[in-house]
């Protein structure tokens, strides 16, 4: 980890991070941003279907995956940014390297939502109850998704574990 | 009378004890994710962003969105309360406000006429024009609210 932090230290990118006084804020306010598209757009996902709303259309509810990507995306590249502009301060931060292991878990829960509830999600009624297997997908990715936007707000409060 | 606030019982709590104030910031960051989540979601329908959701079925966002409202209302006067003359002052606190009180009035607008009318709207289509452009400016003062609280920090 200490290779990582002198590689990046110093390095162009991490120049550019820090060499504007502006480029903190405006990355944090994307940040938070892209965090409103990926939380809100999964919510309404999720939530219909671990079987709550059902006056919405359960297989409509896979157009708001395009605002799932944008907001992931959006937080992906300036995450990446934040590691870029201080590295030992998040590579030293335990709250850091959970909120890494829980997108992890996400992104493996995504990948489980691919596989088993997608091919067969457009044979679902539209407004009926929800199989147990997507109940548990879609509270899994409830719970990491939250957890990870509750990691990232106390990474300035997390001790270096 | 900030002076005054800034010496209560939950002022102190948030600005002195160990998990007063990171225990108000992360239930403040739910809140937003809950109230502003929601609220794009619904606004980026009916701007025809997004397709296929029934206009009418979008009410039943409503009280999921409200409560993260009011989740960041509490938060939000406990962090207040802990620096009230500095919140006070600042420009972007008073902007963030007002940009929120703002969009609690576009919400209940639009989900007076998404109660009235969502049913007589063709689903396929736009909605009515001018609740196309409270939800635009709903989305707007959302992501003004965004900007100017986090610019709290800096200016």
């Amino acid at each position: 980890m200490e290779a990582f932090v002198t590689a990046v230290e110093g390095s162009a990118i991490n120049e550019w991070v820090l060499g504007s006084a502006w480029a903190w804020p405006i990355m944090e306010i994307f940040h938070f941003l892209g965090l409103s598209l990926l939380l809100g757009s999964l919510l309404v996902i999720d939530l219909r279907m671990a079987g709550y709303f059902r006056q919405i259309n359960v297989v409509a509810t896979h157009k708001l995956l395009p605002w799932v990507f944008i907001g992931f995306g959006v937080n992906l590249i300036t995450g990446f940014l934040f590691l870029m502009g201080d590295p030992a301060r998040y590579t030293a931060n335990i709250g850091f390297w959970w909120k890494m292991f829980l997108v992890l878990i996400a992104g493996l829960n995504a990948l489980w939502f691919w596989i088993k509830i997608n091919p067969v999600m457009p044979s679902w009624e539209p407004h009926a109850d929800t199989p147990g297997l997507a109940k548990v997908i879609a509270w899994v990715s409830l719970g990491t998704w939250f957890g990870v936007l509750l990691l990232g707000r106390l990474i300035p409060y997390i001790g270096t574990g | 009378m900030f002076e005054w606030l800034e010496t209560t019982p939950p002022a102190i709590w948030v600005g002195e004890s160990l998990w007063g104030y990171p225990i108000m910031l992360g239930c403040h960051a739910v809140g937003l994710a809950i109230v502003v989540g929601i609220f794009l979601m619904r606004d980026l329908r009916l701007i025809g962003l997004v397709q296929g959701i029934s206009y009418e079925s979008l009410d039943s966002l409503r009280n999921l969105a409200w409560t993260g409202f009011v989740i960041n209302a509490v938060s939000g006067c406990f962090l207040f309360t802990s620096q009230a003359t500095v919140f006070i002052e600042s420009t972007p606190f008073l902007l963030k406000i007002s940009m929120i009180f703002l969009a609690a009035i576009c919400a209940a607008i639009i989900q007076n006429k998404l109660r009235d009318a969502a049913s007589q709207w063709d689903s396929t289509g736009a909605v009515a024009g001018s609740v196309r452009t409270i939800a635009m400016a709903s989305t707007a003062l959302w992501i003004g609210a965004i900007i100017s609280g986090r610019l709290v920090a800096y200016l």
